[in-house]
């Protein structure tokens, strides 16, 4: 019976989330004409790798000001995987309270690209609603981005083929977000899973 | 008693044979009952099914947003040709292709998917206009693949209308999402099969750098390609695990190196486990073109298909190139990796679970694609009274009967090397063994002997299965060599059977066997008759007493057997 009521808060909580989603993206659409005028600009590619749509001054509407500021120096590589995994993050889950300025620095430590994007950001401050970075093989690149006020679990992955999925996936959660995605290595379940 | 028990047990059984349904009967027991009493009165058959044709808009066939990309370009000094495809190449991607990564300005580079360092072109030693020292970064790629989040292969990469193999690819080198977008799971243009044609001048000093994106280690082999066993650092240079060198593990690299003094057509493939890792995609064409001055190649070809930048000498003689890359797939194999997603149980799975040896091919590809998607990007568009060269790669491990309607190509070169004029042979089916290349000419002009002119002419493999797919036809590697009037505008090509016409085909149905393949051409007389369960029990002469009797002799075989247990 316990269970059943889980299973039913469970349903009811993801049905609002998922109503609130829709409605969001709504809005957010209305800003995306003036957004993608900026994509050029908030793009910086070179050989060590790029830092797409970085924000480190404009705060999301719904904040007044930014409420604390954090720096996350991320390891990527093959040498951070989970057993029965090819790749890895050195840390997978990131906790920040809303309207936090959070400045990423990603070194590689394989000898190819790897990347850290978050996707989920408000669409009128980030197009698509994603903040990327990507790093060529050996280097370290850093970029900023400033998250909006709701709790929230935003994805953070690698979306080069595969990489997510043998695993380069990883969480922020933003203020009191109790939600987890799945197959985070480490942290939670995948809807698929080989049987061994 | 007994005697009369036997009668009424004989003539049950005489009554079950007079009236069962024909199918319940062995032939011959229906021949003999129809020569006794005559064979039964006509029976209607079933009407023909309702059948939906499918529909769809030749615009979205073709993708509306490339529209622009079929007229010629000039970009960064790059001439780029006109292409009447549905979907013709980039014209960034070839200008940063041919002009370099490095060399290309970033408003190219943007609208290209390459990363900066994909295709670097620098130094010209001999003075002769054009770089001479080539460097090219490949990664390993998965599409089709598992994910332990969603079923269904990511990214999704169809090879025809709702077929999605698994595959292993090498990518140019590139940047950002491996899908078109973040909405979607559709694989982005640079993520699909066979691995790009590859193109570098006769005399470049060229190094490929393979960076292993991949779970898997991989090598390349330069199969035909002048390289030395050795790189200049003394590593092995071959591709070849345990002879030559170590594979390139998960997140390394490594970079091999050639100088190729001899120009043909050659062909690349990973050379680890190659029973399982070439059929699984790791091949592409490798071209050396002859040298000469101020002769910026095209690099990189995306999926093979046309070439919209030509090298010099092969402009001098033809007026169009095209590569055409063959590779036969066995969904048994290739599937494999959509069932697990830990690399131990793909593994396992791939090189030991799987056999070989019991092959048996399902789907035919030319340049990744089975009819109709071929119609879109790998169509031999021509005119009359001219040249052209296609360059002609068997990557799969069956042998390939190639024939061209209405034209008698000859070939000019076999394996990559120059046959003399006396060796040439002009013919309508060539034997393209596994692994081998054949450069073909064709000449255009409506003699009776090198064409019979204007058309939509069929190029297909003449090996029957491999113009299905899956069993289902028309499908395969099925293409058209056609001229341009008879194209129609968005660059499909006209066809003959009305509205539905080629969109009949665009449809997961279809190639899953659920739509009637000649229904289009008259659906009364060619779709499915609809089921009818009644028909098996209406086609009994008395139903009523067959029941009868069934249930009349089961009884009495139950009778009896509670009587003899008590």
């Amino acid at each position: 019976m316990g269970n059943l009521a889980k299973l039913l808060t469970a349903l009811i909580v993801s049905c609002a989330m998922h109503l609130l989603v829709a409605q969001q993206s709504e809005d957010e659409n209305g800003h995306s004409e003036m957004s993608h005028q900026h994509m050029h600009h908030k793009m910086d590619m070179d050989r060590d790798g790029m830092v797409m749509h970085a924000n480190d001054s404009i705060v999301p509407k719904d904040c007044e000001r930014i409420s604390e500021d954090f720096e996350f120096e991320i390891k990527v590589g093959r040498e951070y995987a989970e057993v029965g995994y090819t790749f890895g993050y050195d840390q997978h889950e990131f906790r920040v309270p809303g309207c936090s300025r959070i400045k990423v620095t990603l070194t590689n430590k394989d000898d190819v690209r790897h990347q850290w994007m978050v996707h989920g950001l408000p669409r009128y401050l980030y197009p698509q609603g994603m903040f990327h970075l990507e790093v060529n093989g050996r280097r370290t690149r850093a970029g900023t981005f400033i998250v909006p006020s709701d709790d929230r679990t935003y994805l953070i992955h690698c979306d080069m083929t595969q990489h997510m999925e043998k695993g380069l996936k990883a969480q922020l959660i933003v203020g009191g977000s109790k939600t987890d995605l799945p197959s985070i290595p480490g942290i939670s379940g995948s809807n698929e899973r080989d049987n061994y | 008693m007994r005697v009369l028990h036997l009668l009424v047990f004989s003539g049950l059984l005489f009554g079950i044979f007079y009236n069962a349904p024909q199918n319940l009967l062995p032939a011959n027991l229906i021949q003999l009952r129809a020569s006794w009493f005559g064979p039964g009165e006509f029976r209607k058959r079933p009407a023909s099914a309702e059948i939906e044709i499918p529909s769809i808009n030749t615009e979205d066939i073709c993708h509306p947003e490339v529209a622009n990309w079929r007229k010629s370009f000039r970009i960064d000094d790059v001439e780029i040709d006109s292409a009447e495809d549905c979907r013709p190449d980039n014209p960034w991607d070839v200008a940063a292709a041919v002009k370099g990564t490095n060399n290309v300005s970033m408003s190219t580079l943007h609208q290209s998917l390459f990363a900066p360092d994909a295709i670097e072109k620098s130094q010209d030693r001999d003075g002769d206009g054009d770089p001479d020292l080539i460097e090219i970064r490949l990664e390993v790629m998965e599409i089709n693949g598992n994910s332990p989040d969603i079923k269904g292969p990511v990214p999704e990469f169809e090879i025809a209308p709702g077929v999605t193999p698994g595959f292993w690819i090498f990518v140019p080198k590139s940047r950002g999402m491996s899908t078109v977008d973040f909405e979607s799971n559709i694989a982005n243009r640079f993520m699909r099969m066979p691995g790009p044609a590859i193109r570098v001048e006769q005399g470049d000093e060229v190094r490929i750098t393979l960076e292993n994106t991949h779970y898997l280690p991989h090598t390349i082999h330069f199969h035909g390609v002048d390289h030395p066993f050795k790189n200049p650092q003394g590593d092995g240079n071959d591709g070849v695990p345990l002879f030559s060198e170590h594979p390139v593990m998960p997140g390394e690299k490594k970079t091999y190196w050639l100088k190729p003094r001899h120009a043909g057509t050659m062909f690349y493939h990973c050379h680890v486990q190659p029973q399982a890792h070439i059929l699984m995609g790791l091949q592409g064409m490798f071209i050396i073109e002859e040298n000469r001055p101020d002769n910026w190649v095209q690099t990189i070809n995306i999926g093979a298909g046309r070439v919209r930048a030509p090298s010099q000498a092969v402009k001098e003689q033809f007026d169009r190139e095209f590569d055409m890359h063959y590779l036969e797939v066995d969904k048994e194999l290739n599937n494999q990796i959509q069932n697990f997603n830990d690399p131990r149980l793909i593994s396992r799975a791939v090189h030991r679970r799987y056999n070989v040896t019991q092959r048996q091919a399902d789907y035919f590809t030319l340049n990744g694609q089975s009819f109709p998607y071929t119609m879109r990007d790998s169509l031999l568009i021509m005119e009359e009274n001219q040249r052209y060269k296609l360059r002609v790669l068997n990557g799969g491990s069956e042998g390939l009967s190639l024939h061209i309607h209405g034209h008698k190509p000859t070939i000019t070169h076999r394996d990559g090397v120059a046959l003399s004029a006396s060796q040439r042979e002009q013919r309508d089916v060539f034997w393209l063994s596994s692994a081998q290349r054949l450069d073909l000419s064709i000449d255009t002009t409506n003699d009776g002997l090198n064409a019979y002119g204007p058309g939509a002419w069929l190029v297909h493999d003449h090996r029957e299965a491999s113009v299905t797919t899956n069993g289902i036809g028309p499908g395969g590697g099925v293409s058209l060599l056609v001229y341009k009037n008879y194209l129609t505008e968005p660059g499909l090509p006209k066809n003959v059977m009305g509205a539905a016409g080629l969109a009949t085909f665009f449809s997961e149905k279809y190639y899953a066997g659920d739509i009637p393949v000649l229904a289009q051409m008259d659906p009364e007389s060619f779709s499915e008759p609809v089921t009818d369960n009644q028909f098996t029990f209406s086609a009994l002469r008395s139903p009523l007493f067959f029941v009868f009797s069934v249930a009349f002799i089961c009884g009495l075989m139950v009778t009896v057997w509670v009587w003899r247990r008590d």
